[in-house]
């Protein structure tokens, strides 16, 4: 227990974590008790997380924080309390806490809480009074106990008696709920440390024993007023009795065990009686210790089911399983070339064997570790319930937030990434989407707005759904902002399709609001959406429902780790893009392709579909029968979003899992690939950036008129090709 | 005080450098290297070196050698930059020199400025001149990037 105080730090890092968590649910309470008034399950509730919080808190030596919950705490207990505003009161308390919090993460000045002690005040105006005749009768209840002081120690006490000192017995009571009581007497000496000598505890300094009662000598100068108020760390202490101590009257007392307490100290302690004999220690402090288990596992059980590990730990697991699937395949590889070797050889069979048993127990590996990482999604949503509520409310509108999904697990790297482009969703929702309460009534609506919030799985990809039912998004607005930011010519918008006119709301520095309001308006967010739902190999689709409302729909992959992904040849060269991107593949002589206005389309079925050359072109001869333009070519059609697009492959290699790894991107100066992986074989892959290849192909438009330098050939290349190019023109 | 330092000496075309034996992660045979797309000049690809994907440039580009062939001497120099590792095309690397402290001289004015600021100083062993370099400014990103500096500042050297 000595280096308690050293962990002082790590401490408060796990505090601030479980606090963050408190607070929450302490928004959850203040929610329910909006809606519900008066629920006493949830005041209870309410009561148990500020408890937790002020112990933490002062565990952590966080004295403000532990006092003001220390006070709320108390209001709740009070029973004739004021229920109309109790929901107000916890918010603000959940704000104060949280605003302390992050003060003394920044160990910055904390700030007082005085509007909240107000508010608490008011909640309960004879609080003071019942908690104090609480106070009176707890302290008949307590166990009374004398220590009994060894014969040092006595005659210290009478040393500083001597020299003017006031000498104190002290009776600390430990709080019943005190998670860790042994923690809790070093906390109390190290209190009362600074005030005076301490001569001596019962328990003794470094013993193990449970006992619900502290007792300790101290040789100080101040009065019994402020050592009580040194002693008393909420949660950890309830109770404090002083007594001065003279010299005749203890002196007498003293004697009179001290032969017993001599033979047997250590396990001379009050709150377990045990015979002070000659028998050997082991057995006495045996019990106490079995007795101090039990009372400490209710309190733990809760936190032994959840572990907490550094994200990055599991992500080094991850790392491995990656590396053990590549070893895996190199030993497949191996295998197969000895069976074509060796083809009759007996040992065949049992390396197949061996190897089938690996690869099942690896996929579960793979799966158990990936479901590490997994989260629900709930952990993001429950902080929106608040948030709608006081945007609804300073925006004067009413609000109904349901949820559904929450237990859909999504990769906590991807949760913590859609954090914020989903926050700004929802405020939108609220802001712009929802009308307001007399707008919805003249168009027959009920006047409570509903915004939904759903999540599930569809095939390897995880969709949010963001859908309100307000007013829709205006195209026609959209439309002439667009001309009017000169996004698109006059003319040209007429020609888009309500589809294509929606696309400018993710377009940067777009908005349709007139006015900036506090909350939204700026035209920052959907391109910050789209932007950040890009990185992540996700996509953003709008779907609007004009007078009806509005659904937005977040796609993203289960995983960043491990994609299926399909290999393919260009120029040699492997190159693999996600599997979820290829809506389907079609083959294709090169004489079906067609050039409209410099571009290389392929009519599929009914669509025209414009083609990315990624390869170069293979040089056309017109005088032999080209046996380049009846070579077979295949086509990857690829989705992404509402847009199509064909990318020209050489050929195709197979489909497999990835374990993608980052490429240095300080060198690797593309964003036209995203990572690479490392086959069986050893040979590396690079994962081809869809999006950005997208970007490349809108962007080239005006500039690259020749379609036929392909997009993956290096610079050097680019430049030998349209040399070439040069030279026959 | 007689101290030496530990220099692993490479060539490219016909100079010999050296750098730190400590700022080297490990040297390996050219494997199969993945070229990336879109990628500039000197940045020769990707290669996989057990498991873990590392990005190699071609020193001999790099330092502005013009005539570029791949042979079985050819090797890769590991290092580590930033926290990543990062390989080097050399034409050869073989010995591990010791060189006195007293026989490095600072490299020369020109070398201060520009592109060639990576050249720590110039080491005199067996009666060759050893260009000492700093692996970390040699990968530091202006430095890749004004890669023209350099071919003119060697050719005006090859001209002398």
């Amino acid at each position: 227990m000595s280096d308690f105080l050293d962990e002082h730090g790590e401490m408060q890092d796990l505090f601030f974590e479980t606090a963050g968590e408190l607070l929450q649910s302490l928004n959850d309470c203040a929610l329910k008790l909006e809606k519900h008034p008066g629920e006493t399950e949830t005041v209870r509730e309410m009561r148990r997380i500020v408890h937790t919080l002020k112990g933490d808190a002062a565990a952590c030596g966080l004295r403000e924080l532990s006092e003001l919950a220390h006070t709320l705490e108390d209001a709740l207990a009070f029973e004739a309390l004021d229920q109309s505003s109790l929901a107000e009161v916890a918010f603000t308390a959940a704000d104060v806490f949280s605003s302390m919090l992050n003060a003394y993460h920044r160990k910055s000045k904390v700030p007082t809480g005085n509007a909240l002690h107000k508010l608490i005040k008011e909640l309960t105006p004879v609080a003071a009074e019942v908690k104090a005749s609480k106070k009176k009768s707890k302290s008949k209840a307590k166990v009374s106990a004398t220590a009994v002081w060894t014969e040092y120690e006595t005659l210290a006490q009478q040393n500083a008696l001597k020299l003017g000192k006031k000498v104190y017995h002290v009776t600390a009571t430990i709080d019943r709920l005190c998670a860790m009581p042994i923690a809790a007497r070093q906390l109390l000496i190290t209190a009362l440390n600074s005030s005076g000598e301490i001569i001596g505890t019962r328990p003794e300094k470094n013993s193990v024993q449970a006992s619900p009662i502290m007792e300790l000598l101290i040789a100080t100068e101040k009065s019994a007023e402020q050592i009580s108020a040194k002693a008393k760390i909420p949660t950890v202490i309830a109770n404090v009795e002083i007594h001065p101590l003279g010299v005749a009257e203890k002196s007498k007392k003293k004697r009179a065990v001290a032969p017993e307490v001599e033979i047997n100290p250590v396990v001379e302690a009050v709150a377990a009686p045990t015979p002070a004999t000659v028998e050997p220690e082991i057995k006495s402090v045996a019990a106490p210790e079995a007795k101090a288990q039990e009372s400490v596992q209710p309190s733990s059980t809760a936190s032994e089911n959840t572990l907490r590990v550094d994200a990055e730990r599991i992500d080094n697991v991850l790392n491995l399983v990656g590396e053990l699937i590549i070893g895996k395949s190199m030993l497949q590889q191996a295998l197969n070339e000895f069976a074509r070797e060796n083809p009759k050889d007996a040992m065949r069979g049992k390396f197949a064997d061996a190897m089938a048993f690996q690869a099942r127990v690896l996929n579960d590996l793979q799966r158990s570790v990936m479901k590490v990482r997994m989260v629900p999604v709930e952990q993001l949503f429950r902080r929106f319930p608040r948030m709608v509520r006081d945007v609804a409310k300073h925006c004067g509108k009413q609000v109904d937030l349901l949820m559904s999904g929450q237990d859909t697990d999504l990769d906590k790297s991807l949760l913590d990434a859609i954090a914020e482009p989903l926050t700004h969703m929802v405020r939108n929702s609220v802001s712009h989407g929802i009308e307001s309460p007399e707008e919805r009534a003249k168009l027959g609506k009920a006047p409570r707005g509903t915004i939904h919030l759903r999540s599930h799985h569809q095939g390897n990809q995880v969709v949010v759904e963001i859908s309100d039912d307000g007013r829709g998004i205006d195209a026609q607005r959209v439309r002439a902002k667009a001309v009017q930011q000169n996004l698109i010519s006059a003319d040209d918008v007429t020609r888009l399709t309500e589809n294509e006119a929606l696309e400018f709301i993710f377009r940067p520095g777009f908005s349709t609001a007139d006015e900036i309001t506090e909350i939204s308006g700026r035209g920052v967010g959907l391109d910050v959406v789209r932007s950040v739902l890009q990185r992540l190999k996700g996509s953003v689709e709008v779907e609007n429902r004009p007078g009806q409302g509005t659904t937005f729909r977040l796609k993203l992959p289960l995983t960043l780790a491990i994609i299926k992904a399909l290999l393919f040849r260009v120029d040699q060269r492997l190159y693999a893009i996600p599997l979820n991107a290829v809506a389907e593949i079609s083959r294709a002589r090169e004489a079906d392709l067609h050039r409209v206005d410099h571009y290389e389309v392929l009519q599929l079925r009914n669509q025209v579909l414009p083609l990315i050359r990624l390869g170069h072109r293979p040089l056309e001869q017109p005088f032999s029968k080209g046996s380049a333009v009846s070579q077979r070519i295949f086509i990857l059609v690829i989705q992404m979003g509402e847009r199509k697009l064909g990318l020209i492959v050489d050929a195709l290699e197979g489909e497999e899992e990835l374990v993608i790894k980052a490429l240095d991107d300080q060198t690797v100066a593309t964003d036209l690939v995203s990572g690479a992986s490392i086959l069986g074989d050893g040979r590396v892959v690079l994962i081809m950036n869809l999006a950005a290849i997208m970007e490349r192909f809108n962007k080239s438009r005006p500039v690259r008129t020749d379609g036929s330098i392909g997009l993956l050939l290096s610079q050097s290349e680019q430049a030998r090709l349209a040399a070439q190019a040069g030279g026959r023109s | 005080m007689n101290q030496e330092l530990h220099i692993v000496g490479f060539r490219v075309g016909r100079e010999t450098y050296g750098v730190p034996i400590t700022s080297l992660h490990e040297i390996v045979r050219v494997p199969e290297i993945t070229a990336v797309p879109d990628a500039p000049d000197y940045m020769e690809g990707v290669i996989n070196l057990r498991g873990k994907i590392v990005s190699v440039i071609d020193l001999r580009k790099r330092l502005g050698e013009k005539q570029v062939s791949a042979s079985n001497r050819s090797r890769i120099l590991v290092v580590e930059h930033k926290g990543r590792l990062c390989g080097l095309i050399v034409d050869s690397a073989s010995e591990v020199i010791k060189i006195p402290v007293s026989d490095i001289e600072p490299p020369p004015a020109v070398f201060q400025e520009g592109a060639l600021h990576c050249v720590t100083g110039m080491g005199k062993y067996q009666g060759r001149l050893i260009v000492l370099l700093d692996t970390n400014k040699l990968l530091a990103h202006e430095n890749l990037q004004s890669k023209g500096d350099i071919q003119e500042t060697r050719g005006a050297a090859a001209g002398q």
